[in-house]
């Protein structure tokens, strides 16, 4: 259903899913990439040896939970915005969230956001911790948000918020 | 200026393939001329915000614009290499003499070869008042928005789910436009699901299987009706749904540009998976006129990084046709077509491999 | 609202309606289409019409798009004023 909607389905989420032990412990990234398209920067982003690189250039990425420490660092190069960071050791009740982020206005820390699902569907109201730039260049900024635990592995992008209308 | 410029290659189109047949030709020795009929050279890289797939050769992860931008300095550097902007080719005629307009004078040009890269224009679809003001191509709303700063309205439908509608969608939405939907003909999403599910999750429907029936308003685009499609591709009675909208942007794919091939008499042959009438050639993209060469999407739309790759494959063949780099080149043209096939292997460019069979396949109509 | 009309060459404002028509009186090609109402004409030389021209005529003779005979292309692929083959300003 995902080339009809857009959707990632539940099945497709679970393909690229860590296990709730690994969650636990601690930064991890979630790559939701389910096509094969020929794009490998992923596997040159990553220091840790954990996304391998790939013998075909449409290969679908594949990462090794173990090696990802969630430094996020694919995150912020991944052309397709499609990989995200889980930390869910935040703290027993709450996890965070890395999401990337291209539009404007861009949100500040302390800022409450609406939180989206992969439908787009509302989740509720959430904190950002962090903001990082993608630098000059890259362009890509990653938020950092709040979650309670359950929504950890739901929350995939936020209300966009400030738009700007032509008069 | 002389009455008749020569020069050894000459490029038609300073897009990502010209550029990068430009830049490659000259580094192996060759004269080079590019005719841009823009003001700026770079093409449709210009306009597009993104960051481009592919690998490192082909600059992945760079946004189109930085690519450009790079291809451009490239060509700047090579003392070879002239590029001549505000021109537009305007004929390829039979003794090898290609006329061109700049700046409001005809120019005459006679090269030893020619390489056409103009690139693709937008298809139009017909439905009932596909003229009011507010109906625009994608690459119209890029224009307006990435290279003037204008946006073209409040609240757009798309249609097509192409990377092209996917990709405008999204810019439209960084630029604060509002997406009403993204419709659909085909049954599923055309361009990449990355770019798919990245605007689905701001909250915009992609509806397959959906089309526009007709637009309406009195002075402009007032709204749109748009319905279901079944199996066989008829609408579905009493599946009409009307949106308010102030823009209709169409995205419905494009057409090779080759005008130029079919006056320069290249045999021609429509082949569906390469959007249009495309001339035959060889693997080292000479067409049938024998020193004229092709790359980009005037061979068969495709992506940006493959027409890069096209464009440096036709740029060191007809450099190396003249004698420049003939220890090299044949190293050179293996690694591009080596390149070539990397970007094509997936199931997202078996469409393009098929494209490629049915064109070189000496069977079927030809022009 | 006035009448909802399709337009299918947007140089020279000639609807789907008038294509059709032409069609159903035995016009055969895109270049006997374009001499009789100038569809193709326009600034644009037909890089709008031409496809969708096609389809109607494939449509009618139900043949593949690609068998459609496509029009004879000469030079100039744009409009040029006069002035430019006199010499310039």
């Amino acid at each position: 259903m995902l080339n009809k909607t857009g959707i990632p389905t539940a099945e497709d989420v679970k393909k690229v899913s860590p296990s709730e032990d690994r969650l636990k412990k601690g930064p991890v990234a979630i790559i939701e990439c389910f096509q094969e398209i020929p794009c490998n920067p992923c596997t040159e982003a990553c220091k840790q040896g954990a996304i391998q690189p790939m013998e075909d250039i449409n290969n679908l990425p594949k990462l090794d939970f173990d090696k990802c420490n969630g430094c996020g660092v694919c995150l912020s190069r991944c052309p397709g915005l499609a990989i995200f960071i889980v930390d869910a050791s935040y703290s027993d009740t709450e996890a965070v969230v890395r999401i990337p982020y291209e539009y404007l206005p861009v949100p500040q820390v302390s800022d409450k956001v609406v939180g989206l699902g992969r439908a787009g569907e509302e989740l509720g109201v959430f904190e950002v911790i962090k903001v990082q730039s993608g630098g000059q260049k890259n362009k890509t900024y990653t938020l950092w948000l709040v979650v309670p635990n359950d929504l950890a592995m739901d929350l995939r992008s936020i209300r966009l918020g400030g738009v700007r209308h032509a008069n | 200026m002389p009455k008749v410029k020569e020069t050894e290659i000459l490029i038609v189109g300073g897009g990502p393939a010209g550029l990068s047949a430009a830049s490659a030709a000259a580094n192996l020795g060759a004269s080079v001329l590019v005719l841009e009929r823009d003001g700026k050279p770079g093409g449709q890289l210009i306009k597009q915000t993104h960051k481009f797939f592919g690998s490192k050769k082909q600059y992945a992860g760079d946004r189109g614009y930085q690519i450009g931008d790079l291809l451009i300095e490239q060509c700047r550097n090579n003392p070879n290499l002239e590029v001549w902007t505000d021109t537009t080719v305007l004929g390829i005629y039979e003794d090898g003499v290609v006329t061109a307009e700049g700046q409001g004078k005809h120019l005459k040009i006679t090269p030893k070869k020619i390489i056409v890269a103009t690139g693709a224009s937008e298809k139009m679809i017909a439905f009932p008042n596909n003229d009011l003001p507010g109906i625009y191509g994608a690459g119209a709303v890029q224009t307006l928005m990435n290279v003037h700063g204008i946006v073209p309205g409040k609240r757009v439908l798309m249609i097509g789910a192409g990377n092209i509608g996917l990709i405008v969608s999204y810019q439209l939405m960084q630029a604060g436009v509002e997406i009403a939907a993204i419709i659909e003909a085909a049954p599923t999403i055309g361009g990449y699901l990355v770019h798919a599910s990245k605007i689905r999750r701001a909250g915009v429907p992609i509806l397959t299987s959906h089309t526009i029936t007709e637009a309406y308003g009195d002075e402009g685009v007032e709204g749109a009706i748009i319905c279901k499609l079944d199996e066989s591709w008829q609408p579905v009675l009493g599946s009409e749904q009307d949106l308010k909208v102030d823009v209709v942007c169409l995205a419905v794919g494009l057409s090779p540009l080759t005008e130029l091939c079919f006056q320069a008499d290249c045999q021609m042959k429509y082949v569906p998976e390469l959007s249009g009438h495309v001339p035959v050639r060889s693997e080292y993209l000479e067409t049938t006129r024998p020193g004229l060469y092709v790359a980009g999407d005037v061979s068969g739309v495709e992506e940006a990084s493959s027409a890069m790759v096209e464009g440096r494959l036709a740029g060191i063949s007809a450099a190396c046709s003249l004698g420049y780099g003939e220890d090299i080149a044949p190293k050179l043209q293996a690694e591009a077509l080596a390149e070539l096939s990397e970007l094509r292997a997936g199931p997202a460019g078996q469409k393009t491999l098929r494209g490629i069979i049915n064109l070189m396949d000496k069977g079927g109509v030809v022009c | 609202m006035q009448t909802k009309e399709t337009i299918v060459c947007r140089c020279e404002d000639i609807t789907l309606e008038e294509i059709k028509s032409l069609i159903d009186q035995g016009y055969r090609t895109i270049d006997e289409i374009k001499r009789v109402i100038r569809a193709g004409m326009g600034p644009c030389q037909g890089r709008t019409c031409r496809m969708l021209i096609a389809q109607e005529l494939a449509k009618y003779y139900g043949i593949p798009v690609g068998e459609v005979l496509m029009p004879t292309f000469r030079p100039t692929v744009r409009p040029v004023k006069l002035g430019t083959f006199a010499g310039g300003e």
